[in-house]
This record gives structure tokens, C-alpha cells and sequence, in this order.
């Protein structure tokens, strides 16, 4: 058995599947099950295929896990072990959870990546139909060199991938829901605690330090949800809070960010008055030194609000434009800018020569039009056919029958005649409506197989020159998948025109023929 | 653009010119050729500054000889920097078309902390701190000693100016801050004080309201200036409140703490100067006896401008002899202070009037009104003499004379208050003797005096006849202008009830009802899903503002709110506030968007402008009537309808109608911009509230949008935004709103423009 010489992270025993006994395995890369009794496994599933686990809610009688793929499919173990069932499946959990993100991401980014490129290019998909789906060649092969010229040019039209920004109302979104037995619920997603931690780094150390070590996750974040932290409008006060930190790193956060003061000088308050009354002069009351002392609990937890509100907005938006570069304009030159866009009236200017930054846009029709199928059409503008039809009128208008220089009415009938269907002129008409004679699907069948064939063309031709024994196999390979192609699909799709079309015009047979007169050349090449 | 402007050429840095720009030229020439003065209001962000300059401008350098200078006075130091920045560009413009260098000399003053180049001074972060240690290097006798000693630290770039900054003129040219600042570096001369030396012979001067009508300040800083000034009152619609604030004086059981701490100070040092250097006393003495003559010498030759602290009679005399001597006055200083102490301790309100409050010192401790009001005369003289180094400390003492001054000075116009406690914590002693200015025209009144034309200018003055009378002087012009519009580019709505048609009213009875809370989170909440990027909300009062977003926290709108937006507040720590402004342009800046909630009446309100996606939409909360349960407020009020016949409910809902336009206009800045105004209070739809917004928002109300639900207000704003999101093009506006200069002389258009202006 191969996968012996994996690394086995974890071996559960007396797990069901399918209600049957076996043991779950937990491997580096996968997760297998193999019945009682049997050396083999008969689920195997890459940890890069499983897109989320699901457990069984507390208290209920079957402790499960379910795993849902990708794909949609789902597989469940049942954890039959009566003592250690909960135990076992929460080792089996956490583990899970630390590993599957780590192959997530990846497997996520690629599928999505190829996904993403099949949708956005039908071309690419009906190519990705006829070739892989009828199997001519594998997948694999077929994103082998596809994928990589594509992510080229996409990292080339934005260098980096554009980070999620945050909801500010992420908090807002942990709804608690009783759970029936006065207590509460908080759905916690991956993205949530993302957020969280992205948000509050101070939440983040918090929990590096102390999970798993000192509490689970789960009671990591119970604690959380009951801090004061969590509820704004509480002034913190215990100090066995482990968030009470938190709360005074963020004071602290609150006040440097206070203290270093705004660099645009156009909001900064404290400068804008220019000569302040001295104190003791003015008809505004005079502020009260005791600020806190007589104020009551309520305006306190009031401010405290408010405080906590501008925080959470400044860090939302900071952790949205952390990774920004940082813009290197000194204080001075900002400020200049400043002032002359404050004075600046573009529509007063001569030449409003605004510098606006034009929308990169990689495919503008669909920016203009929403996602429609791919036609070719040809539009005429509303000016043009205005233009056109004023241009017809002008010539209606100038039209005079010379008639003084009339044909002969016999010469004019024997033009008719050679002009109708069948007559002398009439004759070369076939060859012509070659596209209107070949029905659409025929049509497009054909572009298929020339764009696949190109496509087969393009993989076989990398291979040169052959440098290594690889490329060797693989244009062998490739020769074979050529073959292959001509058997299936081309063959079938000539005999299919000749048997149709042969009598009406055989000058369209060579075009037809085209793509295996190519391969004939290949062949001959290869050999 | 060359314009004609009734036989003046006007020289206007653009090629196209808005029609109500033109309108207002018009005006202001013909308030420049009475000589007279000015209220013009002008919707903001119609280019009312480069108007305002290239017409002065031009008459200056059309008739040298009758207006002199332009005394250009803003509110902060933003607003000074963009005048100047506008003004380089005129005559940037003028310098191109003419050929000609320009030899006009036009500057930006401010105070020491926006000036200094002093490497340990400048890096001070209060303007009082930069003052004091500014005064400690460069004040008079410290640079005497420091001829003796020459280890007594000056200031090297006073030391510098001093000595040849004064013979050599500063060459023309515009100088904004900075470039004060750069030019001070190269010559290694004070900018701060050179600055306050080249305002005396600049043709333009742009600095803030302070200057002029602080007479604190005015006096040291702009008492030179020539009579024959334009002098502009930009953003104007504060003006009375400025000129309030810098004629009252409070104070506390702290202030008089300090004071004695003070007296005791010139005690000693009055004790120990006497031992040492008797001879400097007995000089201080010969010239009290001479008297303020100098100084009224001065003012006679009329190159003053006078100092209402310092009334004229004053001058002739010489100081009283019973505050002669240092120690008499020393003496008589610690009575006066006993007398307040004694004063302050009370139980209940005392409200009294200035002959009142003389009476009664009169009869309790012997004061006169004479040497009273010599006060703040004789105690600057003192700290002179006495060679007090840091005056900031002495700001205490220096309250209480000028308080002196001034009740002894003034019988009408002021009130005094005393308040045993704050009337929100009855509980706590904390006695404050509130002397209250009731009057603004007290400290215009010399300005308006002095100076040839007066300009008071705004977005939002109406109704324009009020600041004549609440100023008492007599304006030549009053004029208002309207917005040319070549498509609708603001939308005022006033929102008087939420969708279950419960009334939306900040009145007093009802601001606290659930109902009224959750339709004003619906409301924003709503706004929020339709609005791009940044809006900006304002509530009444901070408190109410407190308690709203409680409430709104408990019932879950701001997590419903947070889903569309960011959210940010003010709080009322200025620093605070500046982090959250700074990152909520941040957000709308990268097109996350966001929402500001600020205060009317707040620093917000007043200084910040939300520009372009900066404010798409502006909800005003309710009516942001001043506190009227204030006793000062109550006075004025009184003051107000016995001496101006204004009714108080007149005047209240006037200064509530002026902050909410204010608080609306933030958004709008030229054609291009648009924005939502969301007036959100039943009570707007009344005749008398809606009458009293500016001209350039009432046209645009229709009675349409004047009691909406906020399903109407979402349709209509949807609809609107949408209008407005289509692109705008010079084309569209040109000829309607925006004329070329062919355009401009044609003479229709001259007719439709003589429409804009509406005399009040």
C-alpha cells in the first residue's frame, strides 16, 4: 500500500461510514477511511478537495462529521466509540481545522482561477468540452500550459491580487440567537474572525497567547463575546477580563493616533482658529476642570460610545489599506496641492483640462452593456444612419431622369434576363453563398474543431525542440492525442460533410479538409 | 478675462465668469465709489473671494489715491492661506496680461505660532506657549540685558530684523505663511515681526477677524492702519459673536486664586526692585503724571485706530493718583480682588448692571470709578517696569484689570452675572461673575468709524437688514445674490415626519421620544443606502447629540447604518475630532464612504468645508436654536428688543436659521458640485423659519418638498442623485450659468444680471 509511507497524523478507530466500522486516518495531505478489517481504503479524499467540515450540534445523539467537497458530494463519519465519541471527533475536528486552510487557499485559488477563465471565455470553454469532457486528453493537460500563461498576463493587469476589504458592520453581523436555554448563540465564520483579527490586532495576540494553551477557541471566544470589549458601552472595570488589555491597548492605539496629529492641515482643528480668546475672555461658558467627577454614568458610557465608534471606523479602514503603499510627498508639497484645489474652479477654467484617471477596463463592451452572449454584430450609429439617409434625400432631391439617354428596351430585356437566376451572370452564384449553404451548426461545428485542433497543434509544437526525455514522452503523447482527435472527430465530421455535401459543391472540400491535410504533414514530420 | 465693470477695467484671472460674479462686482464698485459700507450676500462657492479681490484690485491700481489699502479679514488660518493663494493667482494673471512686474506688496499675518522660525520656539505646539517664550527673548529690557550680559538668550531673528529688517523694504510680491516663513530664513530676519512692520505699507493685508476687532489685539497690531482701507469681513455671518466674545470676560473662584498669586508676585518683586533700583519707579511715576498724552496725540493726528478698552477721555487725563505709586496700586488691586472674592461667594443668581455693580463697590470697599478705569492702563505700565518676563503668567491679573477697565468704562451694553453654580449640577459650587457684552457694535463700532468702506460679506446673511441694526451702522448697499443654475445642483428637502407619519421635530418636548430618535436613525439609515460616498449629519447640541447615538447604538441602527458606511463623530476634544475628520475624508477619499456626525454651533460646522464626494448630502437634525435657558443669552435677548427693537423669537430663530444654512453650505462649492440639504424638522416648513434662509436655498424649495415622510425624501433624493451623477459639461452651463465675455456684454444677458442682485 503507497500511502503507508504518508505520514499519518492521526489514526481514530471505530468510526462508521456508510454503516460500516472502520478507522479514519488523517494524513498530510489526506484524510482516508478504510473499513474494519480490510487494507485498503475505500474513502481518500485530499485535504485540497474538501471545502468545509460540518459537525453535529452539541446533544444530539449521532456525533458526526460531515465533510462536503467541492464537488458537492459529501461523506460522513459517525463516531461509534460510546466513551470517547465526542473526544475523538473533536481531536478529529481540530485538526482538520488547522489543516484544511492551508490547502484550502490553494486548491480554492486554482479552481476558482480556472473556473473563473472558463466562464469568462466560451471560446476556451467549448475547446475545454471538446477536448477534455470527450476525453482526448486530460485536464491536466490541458491547464498544463494554460494556466500559467494566463496568470502572466493576469498579474500583469494588476500587479496584486486586490485584498477584501472589510464590513464595517462585521460585528453587527454575529447575531446572537438564543439558544433556548437562556443562553446565546454567536455564529463565528472564518471571515468573521478574520475580520476580527484583522481589525483588533490586539485580539489576535490575545489569542495566539492564550489558545490553545489556556482555553480552547470556544472559550476564547465565549470570553470575548461577554468582555466589555465586545459591548462598546460598557466602561471596562474588571481586571480578570482578559480583554481589559485589549481595551487599553486601544486607548493607546486612540491616543498616539490623537497625538500624532492629522497631516492635513485643512482638518486639523486645533490650528485652524487663528488667535483664540484668551481663557477667562468670551461669552461661551467656561469648561469645567473636573471633567469625569460630576458627570454622570451615563454621559460616561455615552463618550465612551462615541470614542469606540471613530476606533472602530479608523482601524476598519486602516486594516482595509494596510498593505497600501505608503505615498512619500512631503507634508509641505501635500499641503500646496491642497490649497490649490481648494481654490481652483474647474469650470471657470478656459481649458477644463481635469486630469481624470480613465477606468482601466480590461473588456468595456461588458462595462457598458452587462454580460451579453458573444455575437457579432454590427452596429450602425444613430448618426450614421441619419447621415446616410440625409445623404439619399440630397440625391433623391437632385435626381433628374436623363431621359434622352436611355437603352434600347431590347438590350435592357436581355440584361434582365442575364441578370435573373439561371441567366448568364446568375451562373457563379453557388460558390459565393458558401456560408449561407452550409447550415449554422455545421459551421460552428467546424470552428470548433479548428479552434481544438489548433489547440492540440499548439501543445504538440511546445514540445520542440526536444531537449528532454520528458518532452520526448510527451510529444509521443501528443502525436497519439492527434490521432486520436482525427479518429474522433474528424473523421466522423468529414464523412459527415461528404455525405451530405459532396454533390452540391466540391470545391469547398479542400477547406474542409484542411485541418487533416495538416496532420498529415505532422505525421510525416514525426516519423 | 479684460471686464468693464462701470468704467473701471477689471482684470478677472479666468475666461469664464459666473453671471452672479459680475452682479457682485457691480455692487461692490458702487459701494467702493460712496464710500460707504457693504452687507453682500453671495451663495457660497460662487467664487465670492476672487470677485471680491480682482475688483479691489483694480480700483486700487485704478485711483491710487482713494483706497490705499485692502484689509482682507477671514476666520482661520485655512481660509487666510486659500485668499492669498487666489490673490497670487490675479496677479499672476495681471502680471501676464500687462507685462508689467507687479509692484503690489500683499501679505498674510498671523499669530507668533503659524510665523516663527525660532528652531526651540517654533516647536512649541500652543500658541500661548510660542507667545510667552516669543516675549521672554525679545521683550525690550531682556534685550537690554542682554547688552550687559551677553549670555541672556534673545531671539537671533528679532535681534536681526531689529536692526536692518525696518530700513530695507520687503520687496513686492505675494506672501502667504510659508513664504514669509522662506523669506525670513533667507534673510535670518523674524517673519512674525516683520510681517506685523509690512502690514503698515502693504497694499494688501489678509489676516483674521481678531486682529481688527479684539481690541486687545487690534490696538498692538492694527491701530496704524491708514484710513482710507477697504477692510472685508469674509464669512461675516458670525461677525456679532466675534465681537461679543472679545468684549466679555468671566471669571472664577480659579482666576481669582491666580490673581492673588499674582498680586503677591508684584509684591515681592515691587519690594526687591525698590531695595536695587529705586530710580526705575520714581521714572514709571513721572510719566503716569505726564500722562497717556502721547497716545492722545496720536489719536488726535488721527493715525489711530482708537481703542475701545481705552475711550478717549481717558487720554487727557493722567492716571489718578491713588494707583500712582507701585504699591498704591498694588494696594488697591488686592481690595479690588477682596471685593470679588466677597462677591463670588453667593448662593443665588445676581444679575446686575454695570452702574449697579459700581455703586455697590463704591459703598462696600471705597473703589472709584476713576482709577478703575485706568486699570489695564496702569497695570501694563507696571509689568514694564517691573521687567516681568513671562507674561502668560501674568494673564490672570491682566483679566481683572481689563475687567476693571471695562465696567467702569462702559454703563451701557454689558450686564453682569454671577452664577453660584452650573445649573446642570446644582450640587457643586463653582461661582462664575460672567461681565457680558450684549452689543456687538461696541467693538465694530471704531472700525466702522475709521475706515472708508466696510465690507460685510457671506454666504448666508439673511435677512439681510439684521446685521445693520445689531452692528448699528448704515450700510450704503445691502444686497443679496442668487445661484445661476444651469441644472439644479442642490436640493433642499425638509423632512417633517418618518414613514409611520409621527412629526420629526427637535422641540424640547418631543426630542426625547423614542418615536422621534428611531425616525431620525431611519432617516440616516435610508441615506446611507443611496447616498455615495461621504455625508456629512448635524444635531443641535452635543449632549443631544450623546444621547442619540445611545440610543441609536441600543436599537441596533448604527450596525444597520455601519453595513452602507463608516462611521465617525465629533467629540469635543478638537484633536480627537481632527483624527476622525482626517479619516473620514480618508474614507471618502478611497470610496469606501462614510458619515460624519457633528454639531451645529461646532468647530465642525464652522470651518470645514465638505466639497465635491467630501458631503454628497447634509442631514440637518432639528433647529439648532442656541441654549435659551442661558441667563446671558436671556440678557441679550432683553438688550436686543429694548435697544434694536428686535423681538427675541425673531432673533433666536435668525441665529438658528443662520447656523443651519451654514451648516448646509458646507456642501456646495461651485456649479460643478451638488449636493443633498436635509433640513429634518417639521418646523422648517413654517413661513417664518423657511423665510429666513438665505435667498439661494429658498428658491430651490418647492412646496413639493416641504413636509416629506422619509419615503418621499429617499424617492426624491434617489431621482436627484441620479440627475446629478450624468455628466457635466462646460457646454451645458455656458451662456446660463457661465458667460464668456462676448456672452457678458450682450444686452439681454446684462438684463437678466441686474436681476440676480436683489436689494434688501
Amino acid at each position: 500500500m503507497a500511502s503507508l509511507s504518508e505520514e499519518v497524523l492521526l489514526v481514530v478507530k471505530r468510526v462508521r461510514q456508510r454503516k460500516q466500522d472502520g478507522t479514519l486516518y488523517l494524513m498530510a495531505e489526506r484524510l482516508a477511511w478504510g473499513p474494519e478489517g480490510k487494507d485498503r481504503f475505500t474513502v481518500s479524499h485530499l485535504y485540497a478537495d474538501i471545502r468545509c467540515q460540518k459537525i453535529s450540534p452539541d446533544g444530539k445523539a449521532k456525533i458526526q462529521l460531515q465533510l462536503v467537497l467541492h464537488t458537492g458530494e459529501s461523506t460522513t463519519f459517525h463516531f461509534a466509540n460510546e466513551s470517547t465519541a465526542l473526544k475523538d471527533r473533536d481531536v478529529a475536528k481540530e485538526l482538520l481545522q488547522q489543516l484544511l486552510p492551508k490547502f484550502k487557499k490553494k486548491a480554492n485559488k486554482e479552481l476558482e482561477e480556472k473556473n473563473r477563465m472558463l466562464q469568462e471565455d466560451p471560446v476556451l470553454f467549448q475547446l475545454y468540452k471538446d477536448l477534455v469532457v470527450s476525453q482526448v486528453i486530460s485536464a491536466e493537460e490541458f491547464w498544463a500550459n494554460r494556466l500559467s500563461l494566463n496568470s502572466v498576463e493576469h498579474s500583469l493587469s494588476n500587479n496584486n491580487k486586490q485584498e477584501v476589504g472589510i464590513s464595517a458592520a462585521f460585528l453587527a453581523d454575529i447575531r446572537p440567537q438564543t439558544d433556548g436555554c437562556n443562553g446565546l448563540r454567536y455564529n463565528l465564520t472564518t471571515d468573521i474572525i478574520e475580520s476580527i483579527f484583522r481589525t483588533y490586532p490586539t485580539v489576535k495576540q490575545k489569542y495566539a497567547e492564550n489558545v490553545p494553551h489556556n482555553m480552547t477557541e470556544k472559550e476564547f471566544w465565549t470570553r470575548f463575546f461577554q468582555s466589555h470589549y465586545f459591548h462598546r458601552d460598557r466602561i471596562n472595570t474588571g481586571l480578570q477580563d482578559i480583554f481589559s488589555e485589549c481595551a487599553k491597548e486601544d486607548e493607546k492605539g486612540l491616543k498616539s493616533m490623537v497625538t500624532q496629529g492629522v497631516k492635513n492641515p485643512m482638518v486639523d482643528l486645533l490650528s485652524l482658529e487663528d488667535k483664540t480668546l484668551d481663557e477667562g475672555y468670551g461669552t461661551a461658558t467656561v469648561p469645567t476642570t473636573s471633567n469625569s467627577s460630576n458627570k454622570s454614568l451615563r454621559e460616561n458610557s455615552n463618550s465612551a460610545i462615541i470614542k469606540r465608534f471613530n476606533h472602530h471606523s479608523a482601524m476598519v479602514l486602516a486594516a482595509g489599506l494596510r498593505k497600501r503603499h505608503q505615498i512619500l510627498t512631503s507634508l509641505f508639497v501635500a499641503f500646496q496641492v491642497k490649497l490649490q484645489e481648494a481654490i481652483e474652479y474647474d469650470d471657470l477654467q478656459g481649458d477644463s483640462g481635469r486630469k481624470t484617471i480613465s477606468l482601466n477596463l480590461k473588456k468595456s463592451d461588458r462595462y457598458s452593456h452587462g454580460p451579453i452572449p458573444l455575437q457579432s454584430q454590427h452596429y450602425s450609429t444613430s448618426q450614421d444612419i441619419i447621415n446616410s439617409i440625409s445623404i439619399i434625400q440630397h440625391e433623391m432631391r437632385s435626381y433628374k431622369p436623363r431621359l434622352t439617354q436611355v437603352m434600347s428596351s431590347s438590350a435592357a430585356s436581355s440584361a434582365i434576363t442575364a441578370l435573373s437566376p439561371g441567366g448568364v451572370l446568375m451562373q457563379g452564384g453557388g460558390q459565393q453563398t458558401i456560408n449561407q449553404l452550409v447550415p449554422t451548426d455545421v459551421q460552428s461545428e467546424l470552428k470548433h474543431l479548428y479552434t481544438a485542433a489548433g489547440e492540440l497543434l499548439r501543445h504538440f509544437w511546445s514540445c520542440f525542440p526536444i531537449s528532454t526525455p520528458f518532452l520526448e514522452e510527451k510529444v509521443v503523447k501528443m502525436k497519439s492525442n492527434l490521432e486520436k482527435f482525427q479518429v474522433m472527430k474528424l473523421r466522423p465530421f468529414q464523412e459527415k460533410i461528404q455525405r451530405q455535401y459532396l454533390s452540391t459543391n466540391v470545391s469547398s472540400v479542400p477547406f474542409f479538409a484542411f485541418p487533416v491535410i495538416f496532420f498529415f504533414s505532422v505525421d510525416n514530420f514525426i516519423s | 478675462m479684460k471686464l468693464n465693470i462701470e468704467g473701471l477695467l477689471v482684470y478677472f484671472p479666468y475666461d469664464y465668469i459666473y453671471p452672479e460674479q459680475y452682479s457682485y462686482m457691480l455692487e461692490l464698485k458702487r459701494t467702493l465709489d460712496a464710500k460707504g459700507h457693504g452687507v453682500l450676500e453671495m451663495p457660497s462657492g460662487t467664487g465670492k473671494t476672487i470677485s471680491l479681490l480682482s475688483l479691489i484690485v483694480a480700483y486700487q491700481k485704478a485711483y491710487p489715491l482713494e483706497v490705499t489699502k485692502l484689509v482682507y479679514c477671514s476666520r482661520t488660518v485655512p481660509e487666510i492661506e486659500k485668499v492669498v493663494e487666489e490673490l497670487r493667482k490675479l496677479m499672476d494673471y495681471y502680471a501676464k496680461q500687462t507685462g508689467a512686474k507687479n509692484d503690489f506688496l500683499a501679505l498674510a499675518l498671523s499669530s507668533r505660532k503659524n510665523l516663527c522660525i525660532h528652531p526651540e520656539v517654533s516647536s512649541l505646539r500652543f500658541g500661548k506657549e510660542v507667545d510667552g517664550k516669543c516675549h521672554s527673548l525679545t521683550a525690550s529690557y531682556i534685550r537690554a540685558q542682554h547688552h550687559s550680559n551677553p549670555s541672556q538668550p534673545v531671539c537671533q531673528f528679532y535681534e536681526q530684523f531689529d536692526a536692518v529688517g525696518r530700513q530695507v523694504p520687503i520687496p513686492p510680491g505675494i506672501y502667504n505663511l510659508d513664504d514669509l516663513k522662506d523669506f525670513g530664513r533667507r534673510k535670518g530676519w523674524c517673519p512674525y515681526f516683520l510681517a506685523r512692520y509690512a502690514i503698515l505699507h502693504a497694499n494688501i493685508v489678509v489676516y483674521s477677524y481678531h486682529y481688527l476687532l479684539d481690541p486687545k489685539i487690534a490696538d498692538l497690531v492694527s491701530k496704524e492702519l491708514t484710513k482710507k482701507s477697504v477692510v472685508v469681513f469674509d464669512e461675516a455671518h458670525n461677525i456679532d459673536n466675534v465681537c461679543i466674545d472679545s468684549m466679555s470676560v468671566n471669571i472664577t473662584r480659579r482666576t481669582l486664586d491666580r490673581c492673588q498669586t499674582n498680586v503677591e508676585t508684584l509684591q515681592n518683586t515691587i519690594s526687591r526692585i525698590k531695595e536695587t533700583d529705586a530710580a526705575k519707579l520714581r521714572e514709571e511715576y513721572r510719566r503716569l503724571v505726564e500722562g497717556l498724552k502721547e497716545a492722545n496725540v496720536a489719536r488726535e493726528t488721527d493715525m489711530y485706530l482708537s481703542n475701545p478698552v481705552l475711550p478717549d477721555e481717558i487720554l487727557q487725563e493722567a492716571v489718578p493718583g491713588s494707583i500712582r505709586t507701585a504699591e498704591h496700586f498694588v494696594g488697591f488691586i488686592k481690595r479690588f480682588l477682596e471685593y470679588l472674592k466677597a462677591r463670588l461667594r453667593i448662593h443665588h443668581v445676581v444679575q446686575e448692571s454695570a452702574p449697579q455693580f459700581l455703586k455697590d463697590i463704591y459703598e462696600k470697599v471705597c473703589i472709584d470709578r476713576k482709577p478703575l478705569r485706568f486699570c489695564a492702563e496702569r497695570l501694563r505700565s507696571l509689568l514694564r517696569t517691573l521687567e516681568i518676563a513671562d507674561i502668560a503668567d501674568f494673564s490672570a491679573i491682566t483679566l481683572i484689570s481689563h475687567f476693571a477697565t471695562l465696567v467702569s468704562t462702559y454703563s451701557k451694553g454689558f450686564t453682569i452675572i454671577i452664577e453660584p453654580f452650573e445649573d446642570r449640577t446644582p450640587t457643586i459650587a463653582n461661582p462664575v461673575l460672567h461681565f457680558s457684552c450684549m452689543d456687538p457694535s461696541i467693538a465694530i463700532k471704531p472700525v466702522f468709524g475709521r475706515f472708508q468702506s466696510v465690507i460685510i460679506t457671506s454666504g448666508t446673511l439673511s435677512p439681510l437688514d439684521i446685521y445693520p441694526r445689531i452692528l448699528d451702522f448704515h450700510p450704503v448697499t445691502t444686497a443679496s445674490f442668487t445661484m445661476t443654475l444651469a441644472r439644479t445642483c442642490l436640493c433642499p428637502l425638509i423632512v417633517g415626519r418618518g414613514n409611520d407619519q409621527v412629526a420629526m421635530t427637535s422641540k424640547f418636548e418631543t426630542r426625547e421620544d423614542f418615536a422621534v430618535i428611531r425616525n431620525y436613525g431611519n432617516l440616516l439609515l435610508e441615506m446611507s443606502a443611496i447616498v455615495p460616498d461621504g455625508i456629512v449629519a448635524f444635531f443641535t447640541s452635543y449632549i443631544y447629540m450623546e444621547n442619540i447615538v445611545a440610543s441609536w447604538y441600543e436599537q441596533g441602527i448604527l450596525e444597520n447604518i455601519q453595513r452602507n458606511k463608516l462611521i465617525f463623530i465629533e467629540t469635543q476634544d478638537a484633536a480627537e475630532t481632527s483624527m476622525a475628520l482626517e479619516k473620514y475624508q480618508e474614507a471618502c477619499e478611497n470610496g469606501r464612504g462614510a458619515i460624519l456626525l457633528s454639531v451645529a454651533r461646532g468647530k465642525v460646522s464652522e470651518g470645514i468645508d465638505f466639497v465635491h464626494h467630501f458631503g454628497r448630502a447634509v442631514i440637518m437634525f432639528g433647529v439648532p436654536y442656541v441654549y435659551t435657558q442661558s441667563r446671558i443669552l436671556k440678557a441679550r435677548l432683553e438688550y436686543l428688543r429694548d435697544q434694536f427693537q428686535i423681538r427675541e423669537n425673531d432673533f433666536l430663530t435668525f441665529d438658528a436659521m443662520r447656523h443651519a444654512a451654514q451648516c448646509v453650505g458646507r456642501a456646495i462649492r461651485g456649479k460643478t458640485d451638488y449636493g443633498l440639504m436635509i433640513f429634518a424638522d417639521k418646523r422648517y416648513a413654517r413661513a417664518d423659519k423657511r423665510g429666513k434662509l438665505p435667498r439661494w436655498i429658498q428658491e430651490h424649495l418647492t412646496d413639493g418638498s416641504l413636509n416629506l415622510t422619509i419615503d418621499e425624501t429617499v424617492q426624491l433624493a434617489k431621482h436627484f442623485l441620479r440627475q446629478m451623477a450624468q455628466p457635466f459639461r462646460q457646454e451645458d452651463q455656458l451662456g446660463l450659468s457661465l458667460l464668456t465675455l462676448e456672452q457678458l456684454q450682450s444686452e439681454d444677458m446684462l438684463q437678466k444680471i441686474a436681476q440676480i442682485a436683489q436689494q434688501a
